[in-house]
Order: C-alpha cells, then sequence, then structure tokens
C-alpha cells in the first residue's frame, strides 16, 4: 500500500452522492399552528415555505421529465431521476402542512391557488413548439437553477439554525426543515449542471435569476401578509400592529429566519461567471443530519424491512 | 413496502390541477395585478429568451471506462477479489472515497454494483471483491474472471457517504467488509478514534480480518455464536457515527439499537425483489408495442430497456415520479397514491402490476 501523501485521510466532503427519495411521514397532530412558540412572525415567514413549496416542487418534476431525454451524460441522467424523486417527496411533505393549517382556521387556499397558476399557467408549457418550447424548457430550467441557489442556502441555513431549537419551535417541524434542508444540500449541484449541460448561456442563467429573485422577493412578503391577515387568531395584528417589514430584519438577526443580507448576497454569488453550487453548504453537515432524522431513519428502517 | 394508505390528502397536486385566474388576495374579488404582470413578462421573455443562443452544443455521450483485470486473488473461501487498472496505458482512474461503488458491466450487458475496497490512497488501481452466490448471475460472472480480461466500469459512485466524526464504530457482517475496509484504514490513518467489530460465518469465509488496524473485534459465528446487536453498540458515546454494511437482519437489528441523534450510516440497497407476481403484459400507447412482463421483474424495468429515457426515480411505489395514465385494463396497485394520483387512472410501473395474462394500456 502505497503511503497516500496527498490524498486527505478522511474525505472533506463526500462525493459523487447517489441521490435517493426518502419515504418520510411526519404527524402533524400535536403541531401548534404558531410551532415557534411566542413568534407568531418569525413562524409564518418560514411558513410561507409551505405556500410556495408544494406547487413549486410539482412544477420542478414537471419540467425535470421533460428534460431527461434529452441528458446524453449518464452519471447526470442518474442524478436528475434522484433529484426528481425527492423534490416530488418534497413537494408532498409540504401539502402535508397545509392540510394541518387548514384543518385549524387558515385556509391556504387563495393563496396556493394563485401560486398553482403562475407555475402551471405563467410557467406551463404555453402551446408552444419546435425550437420555441426548446428554449422554453431550457429557459425554466435556468429558472430552476437559480431557485435551487436559494433553496441550498436556505437549506444550510435551517441546519445551521440553533436558534430555532433554543427558541423551542415544534421538533417535528424542525425535522421536516431540515430533512428537507439536508436534502436540498445533498442535491444543490443537479438543477444547475443539468442546465449546464443542456444550454449553459450566461445571459439565460442571469436573466432568470432576475426574474426569479425578484418574484421569490414579491411571493414572500405577500405570503406572509396573506398568513397574517387570516391566521384566525392574529387577524391581521401582531401586538396590535400590522407586520413591519424590521421585523423581518429584527428576526433574521435573532437568528430565527434568515438574514435578508444573506438572502440579497445569493444573488451576486449565483451571477459570478465561476459560480458552482459545491462552493457553498457542506455536503458532509447535510448527510450527517440526514443518518439522524428521525423522519430519514424512519424511512430508511422501512424500506430496509421490504428486503427481508 | 413501508405503509398503508397515507391517507387523504387535500392540498393535493390534484386540487390545484385547474386554478382559476389569479383573483386579488386582500379584496377577495376582482384581478390580482401582481400575477397577471407575472404573466405580462413571461409573455414577453419567452420570444425574447427563445433567441438566447446555448453556451454550447449538448456533450457527447461518453462510453463506460474500460479496465483490464490485472489481477485476481482469493482472500478467503468463495471471494474473487479483483485488482483492475486503466486498459490503456497512462490512463488514470478518478480518486474515490471510502463507501463508494462502481457500476461494473459485465458480460451480455449484466449490470452489479460493487464497492471499492483496499487502500483509497493507492490511486493505480481499484479493487473490488466478490462473493460467489450459489446461481448468482453476476458473482459467477465476476468469478469467470481471468488476468487480462477487460469490463466496463462506471463512476465511481457514493450511496454509503464517509463524514468526519470524533469517533466511529464500524460494523461489517461478511462480504460488507469492503466499503468498511477503506473506512478504517482511512479513520486509522487519521487518528480518529474507531471501533470495528467484523461478524461473518467463519474465519475461513471472512476476507480482510488482517488489514485491520485499530480496536478490532472478529467474531466469527462458529466461535462466537450468532451477532449480538446489543453488545454491538454497548458503550456508544455521543460523536460516534455508526457505519453498517452486512446482511439486512444484521443492518436492521444495528439501526434499532443505535439512540437517537447518533448519525446511522447503512449502505443503500437495490429495489426489493418483486413478491407474489404474475406475468402480464404492458401496452406502451393506444397503437404502441406490447412488452411482456415476467412475474419476477418489475414493469418499469422492462420498459426502460425499451425506453431508456423513461423518468422514474424511487423505484418503491411512493414518489410518483413514474406514474403513467392507465387507459385500459385492470391494475394490481401496489404504490401509495401520494400527490392526489386517483386510484385506477394512474399506474405506477416500477411496483404496481396485473394479474396473470391481463394486458394494461398506458398513456406513454
Amino acid at each position: 500500500m502505497s503511503t497516500g501523501a496527498e490524498t486527505p485521510p478522511l474525505p472533506d466532503e463526500p462525493d459523487r452522492l447517489v441521490l435517493h427519495a426518502r419515504d418520510v411521514e411526519f404527524d402533524w397532530s400535536s403541531l401548534d399552528l404558531h410551532w415557534i412558540p411566542g413568534e407568531p412572525f418569525a413562524t409564518h415567514v418560514i411558513n410561507v415555505l409551505h405556500l410556495l413549496l408544494p406547487e413549486g416542487e410539482r412544477w420542478f418534476v414537471e419540467v425535470f421529465k421533460q428534460a431527461v431525454p434529452h441528458i446524453t451524460d449518464e452519471e447526470l441522467r442518474q442524478q436528475v431521476l434522484g433529484f426528481i424523486g425527492q423534490e416530488a417527496v418534497h413537494a408532498e411533505a409540504h401539502a402535508g402542512v397545509l392540510d394541518h393549517m387548514d384543518a385549524h382556521g387558515l385556509d391556504p387556499t387563495p393563496y396556493v391557488e394563485q401560486i398553482a397558476w403562475m407555475f402551471r399557467v405563467v410557467l406551463g408549457d404555453r402551446d408552444l413548439d419546435g425550437r420555441r418550447e426548446w428554449a422554453w424548457l431550457r429557459t425554466r430550467l435556468a429558472v430552476i437553477a437559480g431557485i435551487e441557489h436559494y433553496t441550498a442556502v436556505l437549506g444550510q441555513w435551517v441546519l445551521d439554525a440553533r436558534k430555532l431549537d433554543e427558541a423551542g419551535a415544534d421538533a417535528t417541524m424542525l425535522d421536516l426543515l431540515r430533512w428537507h434542508g439536508a436534502e436540498e444540500v445533498e442535491h444543490r449541484a443537479v438543477a444547475y449542471d443539468l442546465f449546464m449541460h443542456l444550454d449553459g448561456g450566461y445571459p439565460r442563467r442571469a436573466l432568470a435569476m432576475g426574474v426569479a429573485a425578484t418574484a421569490l422577493a414579491v411571493l414572500w412578503v405577500r405570503g406572509v401578509r396573506f398568513l397574517v391577515a387570516n391566521d384566525p387568531y392574529l387577524r391581521g395584528r401582531i401586538g396590535g400592529q400590522r407586520p413591519k417589514a424590521r421585523w423581518a430584519l429584527r428576526d433574521g438577526r435573532r437568528g430565527l429566519i434568515p438574514h435578508l443580507s444573506r438572502l440579497a448576497g445569493a444573488i451576486p454569488e449565483y451571477l459570478r461567471r465561476k459560480y458552482h453550487p459545491s462552493q457553498y453548504g457542506s455536503t458532509s453537515q447535510a448527510v450527517a443530519y440526514l443518518a439522524t432524522s428521525p423522519a430519514a431513519r424512519a424511512a430508511e428502517a422501512a424500506e430496509q424491512g421490504a428486503h427481508r | 413496502m413501508s405503509g398503508g394508505y397515507r391517507g387523504h390528502v387535500k392540498h393535493s397536486s390534484e386540487y390545484y390541477a385547474r386554478p382559476r385566474r389569479p383573483v386579488s388576495l386582500t379584496r377577495g374579488r376582482g384581478p390580482d395585478r401582481f400575477m397577471l404582470a407575472l404573466e405580462r413578462v413571461a409573455r414577453g421573455i419567452e420570444p425574447l429568451t427563445a433567441r438566447l443562443r446555448p453556451g454550447h452544443p449538448i456533450p457527447e455521450p461518453e462510453g463506460e471506462r474500460t479496465v483490464r483485470v490485472e489481477r485476481v486473488e482469493h482472500p478467503a473461501e468463495g471471494v474473487a477479489q479483483l485488482t483492475l487498472v486503466p486498459a490503456r496505458p497512462g490512463e488514470t482512474l478518478p480518486a474515490w472515497q471510502p463507501g463508494q461503488h462502481v457500476d461494473v458491466v459485465l458480460g451480455g450487458g449484466v449490470l452489479r454494483q460493487y464497492s471499492l475496497t483496499g487502500d483509497p490512497s493507492d490511486r493505480s488501481a481499484y479493487r473490488i471483491a466478490v462473493r460467489r452466490i450459489p446461481d448468482g448471475v453476476g458473482s459467477g460472472l465476476v468469478h469467470g474472471l481471468r488476468e487480462g480480461d477487460t469490463i466496463g466500469l462506471r463512476g465511481p459512485r457514493n450511496a454509503f457517504p464517509f463524514t468526519r466524526a470524533e469517533r466511529y464504530l464500524f460494523v461489517a457482517g461478511g462480504i460488507g467488509i469492503t466499503p468498511i475496509l477503506p473506512m478504517v484504514l482511512s479513520a486509522h490513518r487519521a487518528a480518529v478514534p474507531a471501533r470495528t467489530v467484523y461478524t461473518g460465518r467463519s474465519r475461513a469465509t471472512m476476507p480482510f480480518a488482517d488489514l485491520l488496524p485499530g480496536e478490532v473485534s472478529v467474531r466469527p459465528d462458529d466461535e462466537c455464536g450468532p451477532p449480538d446487536p446489543a453488545a454491538i453498540v454497548e458503550g456508544l458515546t455521543p460523536g460516534t457515527a455508526v457505519y453498517v454494511c452486512g446482511p439486512s437482519p444484521l443492518i436492521e437489528a444495528v439501526r434499532a439499537r443505535t439512540p437517537e441523534g447518533t448519525p446511522f450510516f447503512s449502505e443503500r440497497f437495490a429495489p426489493a425483489p418483486v413478491v407474489d407476481g404474475e406475468p402480464f403484459e404492458v401496452q406502451l400507447g393506444e397503437d404502441g408495442p406490447v412488452v411482456p412482463i415476467p412475474a419476477d421483474e418489475s414493469a418499469l424495468e422492462v420498459m426502460r430497456r425499451v425506453r431508456p429515457a423513461t423518468a422514474y426515480s424511487c423505484r418503491q411505489g411512493f414518489c410518483g415520479t413514474c406514474r403513467l395514465t392507465l387507459l385500459s385494463g385492470e391494475a394490481d396497485h401496489r404504490d401509495r397514491p401520494t400527490g392526489g394520483s386517483p386510484r385506477g387512472e394512474e399506474f405506477a410501473p416500477c411496483v404496481s402490476r396485473a394479474a396473470g395474462g391481463e394486458r394494461l394500456v398506458l398513456d406513454v
């Protein structure tokens, strides 16, 4: 055996991961509508994810399925297939939270129906054919690559967010967010690699990120307003006041929600010519979380049981 | 499969399948100006982006790597270890990490996954070790290989990620030692405390027992009795990562006894074998070809051979990726109806089947 001087004895980051969906289940029967105790604003800032993700990730799946036949790299195809399954399970896991909100007097339908319209009509197939259909597919892949930079940033944030534990946030909700966040970090390069494989043009990538980041920012503000306005306990007011923009900065500083500067900083990061998703976030932290996550552990135990 | 019916989900894909034109959220009626503005942006941008040129053409597919069997050894009864080097001189093999495997392309298109074993710092060759399984197609082909033969390789890929930890517990059962050995060597070289438990039927059938450094307990069944999972995990301290590779019951038993909060890693498996399957037929489209599905194979596996670009993911019936509209025929649904898939209208070829002789027509 050689001395191995040039190879580090322990890998810094696991690479070439095989992606696979985990058949997770969450029991929301004891979840409080305000699952960060005493923090309805921060709770609803994060709850916007539950409004956006089910329809958003269903759309990712549809667009990616259209891309699969064009892929000429077998390794990338395998990663894309793994990504699709993970996204499909994410969508339904968050949809379960929507049902919970609904059952507790906060019907998310008006907002989510708009999101559904955006993804299914505005960002749908648009009845194109030929050259324009193919270009529209690549444009949508660029949009997904841009959004996936955000999901990776958010995923890494929630893996690191000790303040949520200290604030007594609901353990099952934290497991959902961290399982999802960990899978986002785990598969963070796939959408970018797929876009670079099928197109790779900088103007399309930059334009798509510009539109995606702007829309995401507006949707998030509208989502918080919607949730606070329709929350049966809040009825539009927290501590007698309508939600304020500075509360987002305050709760960001307190570590209960991602800080706005981190979210804004994601744009110039992504626009760097030499950007690659692997430069941000920690795969080892993600796989370590997945190895402890109660939901992921239960899913793997059940899967293994099927092999007996 | 892990469970039964997940229960009715209201906010399903089906529920949002035909969204209304956006209505203002604040007024509850009238158009939503922001959403309609987004539609105008998309309508304006779409023809514009159609004129943007791709950065490059789509790359040509690369075939698999060809490697030559440089050496065949038998480190234990019924175990063949192959040393594989690039078929073309001067080529190098990609670096790999402990836990990674390669896809080996054997004769007749048979594809098998084998863990890389040996020392990960040795970049000149790959090593795999394969136990001969009675009537096993893949292991039979590997054991038939001779020095100088060439085979195809894909990967390496990582389904058993080896991460940094303060301490390790490694548990190997039988040929499950192959991915564990490089982990033990790496941990030892990095001076990270580790304990290794190696079980197997008898010493003669257990390869590499003499190569394991550090605190090692080799426990052949014929000397020590069957493995005791409670004893294996005894004294686990916080900060220890547990890595297990071996037969399913061993993995399950160790997982069940690993405390919450302790990272547990086991290698991923191929999909569970078909249970109680009968041969049936699938027609790919109203006027499409009819393909026979054997009793012991999933419809998805057969469809992938006919159409390599078929989309699928979990292969266990829960993610919904491979579902297709069922045009006619009586299906035996074995998937979990997540995501608003109405029973009877869609068919999940990864797990669902039909009675013997039945023909299902799918919309592909």
